[in-house]
């Protein structure tokens, strides 16, 4: 017990160290590249944490998750809009953000959630489909044309490093929320859910509405990160914000680190990110999609339960 | 509102919805018998529609006839995929999920394949008939739309006496209703899924013809194709092959005769949101019934 103490202190102060760090990495003036890439591993990071409260722990694979992303999105940006916020505003409108992609994930997921297996698979992804085609046919939400948000009167660097900082916010509350779930009678309720949801029924849990809390909260993270998200590049599109692509790549980052953890999507997240941006740098954009294909095969047959399971697998291997 | 404009976009809803169920079919029997959702059949699908595409203009071959060259092809190439990428998922614990994400990624391999051999201008199979139209009375049928019908009723039948009748057919029904009883009887399982896989993606590359008939199509349009699979199945039931094809002409005439009424985009919007509902109504289809 108190071995396994301090290796928890220890764990938490280098997590600590590593936090200040990336804090004070944008006032240093790096390159700008360094700090995009970084934003955009929060982004991801944040995305597949909250996939990981329903997909992970619950077993409920959302394959429409960008849906709340990009309703984060634009709910900032029309709050901006019609409010006529102020930057400072602006950043705290993606809490409501949030809020109203939770709400959202309240009202679909009150039917849906009812569905098991493909069928939510299946219920989710056309959800997102449906939210973007809306989105794009709807004349409030900017139409086809998108919506530009006006950016803060700062120098540019400055804005970026304010709203990286907020994104890293996000972030930590995001990873505490997904290690205190992990911990909690919570996400034991919706472990029981993915093992047997019959059988968790009959202990008492009350897996409906433990099913809805955890869908609501795996939508208020990523609605607030897309709110900064389009504060930061101060235009959105349904195209960009709600590419069925990013719904796919959140599934994929959790099973690839290993869900139903709360470290494996970080891990996923930070490494397929990474592999992404090196090689959307490095290669055409046909080609890197192609070798991210590729990827996506590789992960699937050769590590099922993700990169995690299957380095302790070879570590357990030689021993039988 | 008047009668002619209500028979006339029944009648062309019945041909599009004709040619959406020879689409969903084969994503249907992948479903059902093998528990893979394939969501690169589209893309195969699309795959099929570019390969008509540059064989008339190449040689100026016939779409239809084109599939001589292009099926044939699909088959092969999907017995490949089947033995190299499926057959090692489907011992997985969550084939269904490991299946999305796997054919996901054949999709994007698919997508941008098409995307450097094809770029991504959208496409129109301009044949000698395009414009042709026959009328009859106050009606009137395009030449391309009666030939994406006739295809697809053409293929739906082939497949449906194919499952019906022959030995493989039988077999490939057994194996969908009792997997482990079918292997008592000597079925050969993982042969059973090559050849519904194969004929599977084939038939997608008749429907994606059959679309091109239809619709104009660049390498992103099987996302689009791919939610009116998803209906197909869903309406249909899963691995249900007439189910399938009923779902279709369902869908076809729902999308015709709102198409004389609403802008396009929103009969989209009309037939997903129409796809939730029955989702959450009757997640196993509208209809009972078997392969």
């Amino acid at each position: 017990m108190v071995s396994f103490q301090t290796k928890s202190n220890r764990l938490v102060f280098g997590a600590l160290i590593l936090l200040v760090a990336l804090g004070v990495f944008p006032w240093l003036g790096p390159p700008v590249y360094f700090i995009s890439l970084l934003f955009t591993v929060f982004l991801y990071v944040i995305l597949a944490t909250s996939w990981n409260l329903i997909g992970g722990y619950a077993g409920y694979l959302s394959f429409g998750h960008v849906a709340f992303f990009g309703i984060g999105a634009y709910a900032t940006a029309l709050m901006m809009k019609w409010l006529n916020l102020s930057p400072f505003w602006t950043i705290l409108s993606s809490i409501p953000a949030g809020g109203v992609a939770g709400l959202i994930a309240v009202i679909i997921g009150y039917p849906c959630l009812r569905l098991r297996g493909p069928y939510f698979a299946v219920i989710t992804f056309c959800f997102a489909f449906v939210v973007d085609l809306g989105i794009k046919n709807l004349d409030i939400f900017g139409g086809p044309e998108g919506l530009w948000l006006k950016s803060m009167d700062l120098p540019i660097d400055v804005i970026r490093s304010i709203l990286f900082e907020v994104m890293m916010v996000i972030m930590v509350l995001a990873i505490a929320f997904s290690v205190w779930t992990s911990r909690s009678k919570f996400g034991a309720g919706l472990r029981a859910i993915k093992e047997d949801e019959e059988v968790a029924q009959t202990m008492s849990i009350n897996a409906p509405k433990l099913k809805i809390q955890a869908f609501a909260l795996s939508a208020f993270f990523p609605g607030m990160a897309g709110g900064v998200y389009a504060y930061n590049l101060t235009y959105i599109h349904a195209d960009i914000v709600f590419d069925i692509m990013i719904s796919i790549l959140i599934v994929l980052m959790a099973l690839f680190g290993g869900g139903g953890t709360w470290l494996g999507p970080i891990i996923g997240a930070v490494v397929l990110t990474l592999v992404n941006e090196g090689l959307s740098t490095f290669v055409r954009a046909e080609f890197a999609r192609i070798i991210y294909g590729c990827l996506f095969i590789g992960v699937i047959i050769f590590m099922p339960n993700g990169i995690m399971e299957f380095f302790k697998r070879g570590q357990r291997e030689p021993s039988g | 509102m008047n009668t002619v404009l209500i028979i006339q976009s029944l009648i062309s809803g019945i041909m599009m919805g004709s040619v959406y169920a020879l689409l969903g079919v084969g994503f249907s029997l992948t479903w059902g018998v093998m528990k893979v959702i394939h969501i690169s059949h589209a893309a195969f699908g699309l795959l099929g529609a570019f390969l008509a595409y540059s064989l008339l203009q190449f040689w100026g071959m016939d779409p239809i006839l084109s599939l001589i060259v292009s099926v044939p092809l699909l088959f092969f190439l999907a017995c490949l995929i089947y033995h190299f990428l499926i057959r090692p998922i489907t011992q997985a614990k969550e084939v269904i999920v490991a299946s999305m994400i796997l054919t996901f990624g054949i999709a994007i391999i698919l997508e941008n394949l098409m995307l450097l051999i094809w770029s991504p201008d959208p496409r129109l199979l301009t044949i000698s008939y395009t414009s042709k139209v026959l009328v009859l009375g106050t009606l009137y049928f395009q030449y391309p739309r009666m030939a994406g019908f006739l295809l697809s009723a053409v293929g739906v039948l082939v497949i449906h006496f194919f499952l019906k009748k022959t030995y493989t057919g039988k077999a490939v029904r057994a194996a969908w209703q009792q997997p482990e009883a079918a292997q008592l009887y000597g079925v050969n399982l993982s042969r059973i899924s090559m050849i519904t896989f194969g004929l599977a993606v084939s038939s997608a590359g008749a429907g994606g013809v059959g679309m091109a008939f239809l619709y104009s199509f660049e390498p992103h349009t099987h996302n689009l194709w791919l939610i009116y699979l998803f209906l197909v199945v869903i309406v249909g039931g899963v691995g249900n092959v007439l189910g399938a094809a009923l779902a279709g002409l369902i869908i076809g005439v729902i999308t015709g005769l709102s198409l004389a009424f609403l802008p396009y985009q929103w009969v989209n919007l009309l037939t997903f949101g129409l796809l939730m509902v029955i989702l959450v109504i009757r997640p196993h289809g509208l209809f009972k019934g078997e392969v």
